[in-house]
């Protein structure tokens, strides 16, 4: 079954120089608890297209067409306050670069309890703290009673990302978009992340959008791929396939 | 943060400069002229802007007026510029400890309410010319440009280019000139003009207090000291219509620095 | 604990020494400037004293010695406490600054709250409009109040509210005879507290506004959408947050700053405090009392700068340092 489907979906920013198109007519689908890797070049609309599901984009920019159906409901025109409610409990999103994306002035415990309230509005202190420290445990962070209070300066790269996928996975999102995870890490660290979201795909079944611009990445972690060029989905398909014909066209 | 370019305040400061420079053709009697026949008179067509205590006719001394006060705007900015540029790049430049000290120096000056500074000194050196009233307010309003200076000079200074002109044998005075000023210049024109805002209200205020030029001296301050004479005979005009001027000239000046101001953070709020 | 001790000692210390060499700036200054203090002390009666009379005049004031020697004997007085008296009001300048300086710490400090509690307010409110019309309008009319200078808005205001309405007195602090009455004492405050609020409102509004935009656009609020917080939920709980250390600092350097820049809207409007005092000691060379003025405003700049620096590293946790404080809801 799929989770998301995106028809015909094109995304324009409107400057003053005039519009640029970022996404251009891109359909896809997404089944339940695979990985989806879409891969391209910097600047290619990646990072716009997801953003533009979750709608999230900049004031500037605006869907133009297309249509964008999530568990076979259509949320394309659905309006801010039911898209929080579906950002909270449906959707999650992973970012590139984690000591930015972590609010620097919040203790990592705080930031974490903060999402799980907005799960479940009513949970009680002692299970808020029960559950940010499972969350802890989950994306293996060591000693969370201790770490929970300790800002996000106090971490290291690989630390900080695990913390923001501890966010994410406190919506048990049905859905989670990693946009290029692993860029701003060292090599060793990347591999430990991918890792970690490939046994939280095992562990807790959900779909999984991985944007990535490297191959090695897309490679190890696609079970699907999309490959992007100047806003188009130029080729879609199994990741057997598609790597295999990159392999095919770089050695001929 | 969109950018509109300030058309209109450039026109108004265009038209206001001008009228100040070619005063002579611009105004309609003598502004020094005390025409004690008719003192206080209102608005009408012989004095388009009525005339003060002292029978002078406004609209003459506004723009007579206003190129003492502009002057003074400019050459304050000019010194406090040049004072900010050599503070700032020598404290950037220099070792640590001079850096802190003349930065530690600056702050105390800095957090120091800057009119009651500049009040204070002229209260102190109490001259009542023109070119030492620009002295005084240029001497008290270089602070946190001179801050700014700084930091870009330390941002820049390890670039690699200044670091190649260091390899081939740059002096200070050549690396200063030659390759930080031009990247500096931008981000301390915006306050330049803003110093220039300051220091046309340095001048009004100073004057109006009675410490700055003297009644027969003509600047907006001096024409602006007599209005609590004005407030008793109920005389408006040689309140509002100078201030007026003041204002509109300050209000175009601050639309241009903003202009002129380095916005640094991204275009697109995420909110 | 130690640590902390020595930080005290080595801050305490710097903080005595610039005190010390602000009075040593101001002395020498005041004392090198033209203009004769004997003016100060005896008026106009100076011109009628002959050359002899001047001389004695300055031996009893202690004006003939050279100026360390000066300098030494008021150190020596300050130290106890005794700051000599003052030229023109002729008693102990304590005794001088005391009956004035409640005005100007009502003035100042009621213009201080108002100034940063509307400041926050509005800057919360561009910062949540930003580029709407509403954050454009308000925008526009705190540029034009910032522009306006003090001493012509209180012109105006006293041309309006005193001369045309006649609704409100156009100086001092109280009428005579009615010096107990609080509604009088309002009254009389109104006008020039205006004058304050209005002339450093704006400033500190628009870097607050610019501070929350500034905190917008960060990534971090990416991650809070994320989570299913509304746009203005992120502003509140996050970005105000953030920029609240920040805040905090530009209120303790500000402190001074609004509470010595008081003395325009005293001088407008003949409210008798401190900056008025301040403005005639310097003019007049009252040493005395200029030393003591300067004295207690450099202390207050010192020790806002202080504040706002042990504000910065102790609440921001970005400046590295681990704050005590851990979050409410997580604490082991």
């Amino acid at each position: 079954m799929d989770v998301l489907t995106v028809k015909n979906l094109s995304v324009s920013f409107y400057r003053q120089s005039g519009e640029i198109e970022a996404v251009k007519n891109v359909s896809f689908s997404l089944r339940a608890g695979e990985i989806l890797v879409i891969m391209g070049d910097t600047g290619c609309g990646k990072s716009v297209l997801c953003k533009s599901i979750v709608k999230l984009l900049p004031d500037i920019a605006k869907v133009k067409t297309g249509q964008i159906f999530f568990q076979g409901k259509e949320i394309t025109d659905y309006s801010e306050k039911e898209m929080q409610k579906l950002r909270g409990n449906s959707f999650s999103m992973v970012f590139q670069n984690p000591m930015t994306a972590l609010n620097p002035c919040m203790s990592v415990g705080e930031q974490i309890a903060e999402a799980v309230r907005l799960r479940q509005p009513g949970i009680s202190r002692k299970d808020l703290k029960s559950r940010v420290t499972e969350l802890m445990e989950l994306v293996g962070l060591d000693r969370p009673g201790e770490r929970a209070g300790q800002y996000p300066i106090h971490f290291s790269g690989g630390m900080a990302q695990r913390c923001v996928i501890a966010i994410a996975l406190a919506a048990k999102p049905s859905v989670l978009f990693a946009d290029e995870p692993t860029t701003s890490l060292d090599a060793g660290v990347q591999e430990q992340i991918l890792e970690l979201l490939l046994e939280l795909r095992r562990k807790l079944g959900m779909a999984v959008i991985l944007i990535t611009h490297n191959p090695y990445v897309a490679a190890k972690m696609a079970d699907r791929a999309a490959l992007m060029r100047g806003g188009e989905i130029y080729r879609i398909g199994d990741a057997e396939e598609i790597f295999e014909k990159i392999i095919h066209n770089n050695h001929p | 943060m969109k950018k509109r370019f300030p058309g209109i305040s450039l026109f108004i400061l265009t038209v206001v400069i001008a009228g100040c420079l070619a005063c002579g053709a611009v105004m309609t009697k003598d502004p020094a002229y005390m025409d004690l026949a008719n003192s206080n008179t209102a608005p009408c067509r012989a004095f388009f802007f009525g005339t003060d205590a002292m029978g002078r006719d406004v609209f003459s001394m506004i723009w007579h007026g206003g190129r003492v006060s502009l002057f003074i705007g400019f050459l304050a900015t000019l010194i406090s510029t040049a004072v900010a540029v050599l503070v700032g790049s020598v404290s950037g430049c220099a070792p640590a400890w001079i850096d802190g000290a003349m930065m530690g120096l600056t702050d105390i000056v800095l957090s120091v309410p800057g009119l009651l500074l500049t009040v204070f000194l002229q209260a102190v050196l109490g001259g009542s010319s023109v070119i030492g009233l620009a002295v005084v307010i240029g001497l008290t309003g270089w602070m946190s440009m001179a801050r700014v200076v700084r930091t870009e000079v330390l941002q820049l200074k390890n670039m690699d280019y200044v670091l190649a002109a260091r390899c081939l044998g740059g002096g200070f005075f050549h690396i200063l000139c030659r390759h930080l000023a031009p990247n500096f210049i931008p981000s301390i024109l915006f306050m330049a003009v803003m110093n220039v805002r300051s220091a046309i209200v340095a001048e009004s205020t100073l004057s109006f207090m009675g410490i700055g030029l003297p009644v027969e001296v003509i600047s907006w301050g001096s024409m602006l000291s007599l209005s609590e004479n004005a407030l008793i005979t109920r005389s408006w005009w040689t309140v509002l219509i100078p201030g007026v001027f003041l204002l509109v000239t300050l209000l175009c000046l601050t639309n241009l620095g903003n202009y002129m101001r380095k916005s640094g953070s991204k275009r697109h709020s995420n909110l | 604990m130690r640590k902390s001790y020595i930080t005290i000692i080595h801050e305490l210390g710097k903080l005595l020494l610039s005190i010390f060499l602000l009075s040593v700036l101001v002395f020498t200054m005041s004392r090198l400037a033209p203009g004769d203090p004997l003016y100060s002390y005896y008026g106009d009666q100076v011109e009628k004293m002959g050359p002899q009379e001047q001389e004695e005049a300055r031996e009893r004031l202690g004006l003939h010695e050279p100026l360390p020697v000066q300098y030494a004997r008021w150190f020596q007085g300050a130290v106890r406490g005794d700051f000599g008296i003052s030229y023109k009001y002729k008693t102990d300048v304590k005794e001088v600054i005391a009956g004035r300086i409640g005005n100007t710490l009502l003035l100042g400090g009621l213009g201080f709250v108002i100034i940063f509690g509307v400041a926050l307010l509005l800057g919360l409110f561009c910062a949540w409009r930003e580029d709407k019309w509403a954050d454009r309008v308000v925008c526009g009319i705190g540029t034009v109040t910032s522009c306006i200078p003090e001493f012509w808005l209180s012109l105006l205001l006293i041309l309006v509210f005193s001369v045309w309405l006649g609704w409100l007195p156009s100086s001092g602090a109280y009428s005579v005879g009615m010096e107990g009455s609080l509604a009088d004492r309002v009254r009389h405050l109104v006008l020039p507290l205006t004058v304050v609020v209005l002339g450093h409102l704006w400033y500190y509004a628009y870097l607050v506004r610019n501070r929350l935009l500034e905190e917008t656009r960060a990534d971090y609020v990416l991650l809070a959408r994320m989570k299913g917080l509304s746009g203005k939920q992120v502003l509140y709980r996050h970005c105000l947050r953030n920029a609240m250390p920040s805040y905090l600092s530009m209120m303790a350097i500000a402190l001074p700053h609004i509470l010595g820049g008081t003395y325009v809207a005293e001088t407008v409007f003949s409210y008798p405090g401190i900056g008025t005092l301040a403005y005639e000691s310097a003019r007049y060379q009252d040493y005395n009392l200029l030393m003591l003025i300067s004295l207690m405003t450099g202390g207050l700049v010192i020790v806002g700068n202080m504040f706002a620096k042990v504000i910065n590293e102790r609440i921001d946790p970005r400046m590295g340092l681990k704050t005590g404080g851990m979050s409410e809801e997580v604490k082991d």
